[in-house]
């Protein structure tokens, strides 16, 4: 009963490891601990800042649209209604201080206007909510599925091990993209489906990080007498071996909601992901790409955004992954 | 076990992975709402008609038997027949194959020339301005969309500065008789070669930053090496120490990077393809699913994947070719 007693306890440290008398080198799997390095890290604390920023953009934004029905896109005095077109149409404005063919930028609306006269500012504000939701919530698939698939492969081996390999191997080949195009062309093109698509083809990804983590944990002293002392499989692999795994998993969780956002930006721009007229970056390019010529900045601002965005998330997963990892720290 | 050995052990283990695939397509094409008979005959078709088109496709019959029939098909080299172009599906992978290839080839091209001199200064110049520069490019491209890359550079190399065309590409062995404005074969390379390079340099961004990336972090091991080191001591001149001792080595996680990248690079030529309205894979798959022309949609995402499968082969026996600690596969 001692293993499981340790068991529990592990499992509660990973979350909060700020008891004293900890050895130091199970203290790196810990989340405070992790938080602790990025804090030191200045590149990582950038990006942290910039996502947090983003996230409570998007959150505000996603209030907005589910809850409020844009209300207060109408009430803050430099937003506009991000989906219907405006009453008095300037299409294709530039950006204020500048000026096209069609007429010269305004502070009403400081980026400029879209093809159908509404405020590209108002709109790329409100394309967070598609691009975060859709980045963490695949992310969140392919963690998920990636670790139990992983997990379970490399803890049983064998004949588990080998279909479950051959099947995400064949995940894995086809190009991600094309993957989930031909899984959207199946079941819709809608953006919750895009986001399974995202999350289902990012399985492979986690689960040979996990895999490679469970099989050489699987050794480990502490798991054979774990299983002496008679604790069940399904509870070595969650209180032992995920937790163990948690450094190398974060870092790669990081970085791929970052290709998810691009995965998901590419599909709405190739028509597949977040319909008209709802605000998404990719469909926005999309839109611009028509109008390149008399309103070059229309296809300069989404791609921006992307831009910043999924810069933010690899510099938290570089800083993460210097952080934990023991080689630069000691 | 030999190289050659090796080699067929590799492709033999394909084999599942392109059946697995064969499967996946199989039951997602299978799964396309909408009908393929309603899209050839209008909306109000005689019920005769449609069973001519459903016997002809082999429609009527019973899913697992389709499926099977299709699997032998493959083994024979019949990717089976084009609903809406009425030509098989081999037919039309072969008349756009090599334009994808011929910009996924020079994406890597532009991608690998500039990408090692770049990570190997930067690692040789550590923490200096110059490593600096090259990992903040390197940062900025892996997080910028492909296609947004080429949407920029359409804006201002053809619309802004006029010098090169913004959309279409062909081979440069194409006939000078189907290249407007061109009389020899050298104005059709020129041309070629124009139309290749904005779609080239979009597509190949992302594999030069993540090559530099792994470049750069595999060469600063390496030049740590007490063999590198021995070799500095012995008073080998820098230049010498770089090329001939510390960067061979260091290209076993370049190359597996290289392998990796091109599942990206023909997922990435979807896009790109797209932008510059080039007449390739990418395009047709799109084309493919817009059309609901399901066996061109399986034939094409066959296609990308055992494409995908070969360049991970290549990879591994160069791997094994360049390393002599690999074992080939043995346990």
């Amino acid at each position: 009963m001692m293993a499981v007693h340790e068991t529990q306890g592990e499992e509660e440290f990973a979350d909060e490891p700020t008891e004293g008398g900890v050895d130091e080198v199970e203290a790196r799997v810990g989340l405070a601990y992790t938080l602790k390095q990025v804090k030191r890290d200045s590149t990582a604390r950038m990006g942290f800042y910039i996502i947090a920023f983003i996230t409570a953009i998007a959150a505000f934004v996603s209030i907005d649209y589910y809850l409020l029905d844009y209300a207060m896109a109408k009430a803050i005095p430099f937003l506009h209604h991000p989906e219907r077109d405006p009453e008095v149409i300037n299409t294709l404005l530039p950006p204020v201080g500048m000026e096209n063919g069609l007429g010269s930028g305004t502070w009403e609306h400081p980026l400029g206007t879209d093809h159908r006269g509404r405020d590209i500012l108002t709109r790329l504000i409100y394309g967070t909510r598609i691009a975060m939701t859709v980045g963490f919530m695949a992310t969140a698939i392919g963690l998920v599925g990636g670790t139990l698939v992983g997990a379970v492969s490399g803890y049983y081996g064998g004949w588990v091990d080998d279909v479950l390999q051959r099947i995400t191997d064949t995940i894995y080949a086809i190009p991600f993209l094309v993957l989930v195009i031909a899984f959207m062309s199946a079941f819709g093109r809608d953006i919750s489906y895009a986001m399974v698509g995202v999350g289902i083809a990012s399985i492979p990804v986690f689960n040979r990080l996990i895999r490679s983590r469970v099989v050489s944990i699987r050794e480990e002293e502490y798991i054979e007498a774990a299983k002496a002392a008679g604790v069940k499989d399904r509870n070595i692999i969650l209180r032992h071996v995920i937790p163990n795994s948690f450094a190398p998993v974060l870092v790669q969780a990081t970085l791929q909601v970052g290709v998810s956002i691009l995965i998901v930006a590419g599909l709405s721009f190739l028509g597949f992901g977040a319909q008209p007229p709802t605000p998404s970056w990719g469909q926005m390019l999309a839109a611009s790409r028509n109008y390149m010529l008399p309103a070059p900045t229309f296809s300069i601002w989404p791609g921006i955004a992307i831009l910043v965005t999924v810069v933010a998330f690899n510099l938290l997963g570089d800083g993460l992954q210097d952080a934990l990892d023991p080689r630069i720290n000691n | 076990m030999g190289l050659l050995r090796y080699t067929v052990w590799r492709c033999l283990q394909a084999i599942p992975v392109l059946v697995g695939i064969l499967t996946i397509t199989f039951f997602l094409t299978n799964a396309i709402p909408g009908d393929p008979v309603s899209i050839m005959l209008g909306p109000t078709p005689s019920a005769e008609m449609v069973e001519q088109i459903q016997a002809r496709y082999g429609l009527d019959r019973p899913l697992h038997e389709r499926y099977f029939s299709y699997l032998a098909g493959v083994a024979q080299g019949d990717l089976g027949h084009s609903i809406y172009y009425d030509v098989p599906v081999l037919t039309k992978i072969i008349e756009r194959l090599p334009v994808t290839a011929y910009l996924v080839f020079s994406a890597f091209g532009f991608a690998l020339l500039t990408a090692i001199p770049l990570g190997v200064i930067s690692a040789k110049r550590r923490n200096e301005p110059v490593d600096h520069v090259s990992r903040i490019v390197a940062l900025i491209g892996v997080s910028t969309p492909s296609f947004w890359i080429g949407l920029l550079l359409i804006i201002v190399f053809s619309f802004q500065l006029g010098l090169l065309p913004a959309t279409g590409l062909f081979l440069p062995w194409a006939d000078p008789a189907n290249v407007r404005g061109a009389a020899t074969q050298f104005d059709v390379v020129v041309e070629s070669f124009k139309r290749l390079l904005m779609p080239m340099v979009a597509l190949g961004t992302l594999q030069m930053a993540s090559i530099t990336r792994i470049e750069r972090s595999s060469m600063v091991d390496s030049l740590q090496n007490e063999y590198v080191k021995l070799a500095r001591a012995y008073g080998v001149d820098e230049r010498g120490v770089i090329w001939k001792h510390a960067f061979k080595p260091a290209q076993l996680p370049v190359i597996t990077i290289v392998g990796l990248g091109l599942s990206t690079a023909l997922g990435g030529a979807v896009l790109i393809e797209t932008v510059f309205e080039i007449n390739g894979m990418g395009r047709l798959i799109i084309q493919a699913i817009n059309n609901q022309d399901y066996p061109l949609v399986m034939g094409t995402t066959f296609m990308l994947g055992a494409l995908y499968l070969v360049g991970v082969i290549i990879t591994d026996i160069s791997y094994a070719y360049i390393d002599p600690r690999v074992s080939y596969g043995e346990k």
